[in-house]
């Protein structure tokens, strides 16, 4: 029986490489609970592996299972899947953005899907988070049109939009300011406190030796193998 | 592999097909009939592509239909004159612009027009991984993808079906009075027409123009989303979706007619 309190839950989960721009992961065991921090320091050249995914229940592992809020992704029906992962954000390992949407409406989309907050409302809220990570505006345009850089930022800026339960970030730093990390890190401390569980996927040293993070669970993969740092 | 056997493979390959697009199409209408269903990203969507679809259409189909009731009126008037079957007119009119032409007409138009737009539209999205990425943020893909542009189509079919009937019956009866082979006074003509018309000609027009216009939409959705993220892929979703739309329209035509009118 998965532990009730856990937000997130990976039980032996391994899954084999499936295409040549993803790594397979093995021995994926443990759980988080509300207000946790999990920090997994990925190896310089497999950065891409399918943990965030697997939380999503996008991919299913080859064996073990991913349980959230209890649940096994395996076991929901494809509209309680949506809305559970309506219950998440996530900064992509990849570009993250729908073109035939301005990035406005990208970025209060999951928002205003899940919920029944007027649009003004999350965009002023969109706002308010963009002014928190240095950002006096919001671009108005398409994402093809916005330089890789503020849309990275305007990722985190996603991220927090709305009471998720989850917060899955994947390399957030990659390719965003160096100098803005410090905000990110403050973000996802100030969420955590308020029972925000969040995964944070980096190749970065400096991220895993954080201290500001406070009390956190490190992991590390050697290879394709998931163990404790 | 022998003839028989490839023809019987084509017969399971186009079974499937057909029930992958009813169940799809039932999807669809089930999903609309939830108020649920309507979030309002998925109201934005729907809007937009009335206004691509049926807005922006209006205009060329108003040129199409133009031309259409110039060349199916006159012809109508002039041979209905020799024979002496002025009276034949209304029906004869019905029978041709309201019941077949208009309809079949609009379908291909927005066929050629938006179902290859959407369909090339959707490939794109699968081929940048942007389906993956309104998956991941919990929006369903049947809800926020196929049902509004499914049903986007049948709407926008039906409407400028009924801007093609009233401009092409307009169109015909000022070129018919102006080369002096029509019935000259307006009201003649809209009582002729207006006897052709019988009850089964709406129930005609409501499905010759909704089902085939949410097919339409249910195929491209389905072609454009089946591309497995190459973009070369994505001429061959287009090709495939005129050729499965045009094809449904017409069986759906021929059917629809059979039903009604034998």
């Amino acid at each position: 029986m998965q532990e009730l309190s856990a937000i997130l839950e990976y039980k032996n989960v391994t899954v084999h490489p499936a295409s040549s721009q993803m790594w397979g992961v093995s021995g994926v065991n443990f759980s988080l609970g509300r207000g946790e921090i999990a920090l997994i320091s990925l190896e310089e050249g497999r950065e891409r592996i399918p943990l965030v995914p697997l939380a999503q229940g996008l991919v299913s592992p080859d064996s073990g299972r991913v349980f959230f809020h209890g649940a096994d992704w395996a076991e929901m029906s494809a509209s309680r899947q949506s809305v559970e992962r309506g219950r998440m954000r996530r900064v992509y390992e990849n570009y993250g953005w729908v073109t035939n949407l301005d990035v406005m409406e990208n970025l209060c989309l999951a928002e205003c899907h899940h919920t029944r907050r007027p649009f003004a409302e999350v965009e002023e809220e969109v706002r308010g988070l963009a002014r928190r990570f240095g950002m006096e505006s919001i671009p108005a345009a398409r994402p093809t049109r916005v330089h890789g850089m503020v849309l990275r930022k305007l990722e985190w800026v996603r991220a927090f939009v709305g009471t998720p339960d989850l917060i899955l970030l994947e390399r957030p730093l990659f390719g965003a300011p160096k100098a803005d990390a410090p905000k990110l890190i403050e973000a996802v401390c100030e969420a955590s406190r308020r029972g925000v569980a969040v995964v944070w996927l980096s190749e970065d040293v400096r991220v895993m030796e954080c201290r500001e993070l406070g009390a956190v669970r490190r992991f590390r993969m050697d290879g394709e193998k998931f163990v404790a740092a | 592999m022998s003839f028989l056997a490839s023809t019987g493979q084509g017969a399971i390959e186009l079974y499937q097909r057909i029930r992958r697009l009813a169940s799809i199409s039932a999807a669809v209408v089930q999903l609309a009939a939830k108020p649920s269903s309507w979030t309002k990203p998925t109201r934005t969507v729907l809007a937009r592509q009335i206004v691509f679809t049926g807005y922006d259409a209006i205009g060329f189909i108003a040129v199409v239909a133009l031309l259409a009731g110039i060349l199916v009126v006159v012809q109508a008037q002039v041979w209905m004159g020799r024979l002496g079957q002025s009276e034949l007119l209304g029906p004869l009119l019905i029978t041709v612009i309201v019941r077949e032409v208009g309809p079949l007409l609009v379908s291909f138009i927005v066929i050629g027009r938006s179902a290859t737009a959407m369909a090339a539209e959707l490939a794109g999205m699968k081929v940048r991984n942007e389906v993956e990425v309104l998956d991941s943020q919990g929006l369903d893909l049947m809800v926020f993808l196929v049902m509004p542009r499914a049903i986007s189509m049948a709407l926008s079919v039906f409407g400028l079906a009924m801007c093609f009937v009233v401009i092409s019956l307009g169109s015909g009866y000022l070129c018919g009075a102006f080369l002096g082979t029509g019935p000259g006074d307006p009201g003649i003509f809209a009582r002729s027409v207006a006897r052709g018309v019988s009850p089964h000609d709406f129930y005609n027009i409501l499905a010759k123009t909704l089902i085939p216009g949410l097919l339409t939409g249910v195929i491209a959705a389905n072609e454009g989303l089946s591309v497995e993220g190459i973009a070369t892929d994505i001429p061959q979703a287009v090709t495939r979706t005129v050729v499965r739309a045009t094809m449904a329209v017409l069986v759906v035509s021929v059917i629809v007619s059979v039903l009604t009118y034998i």
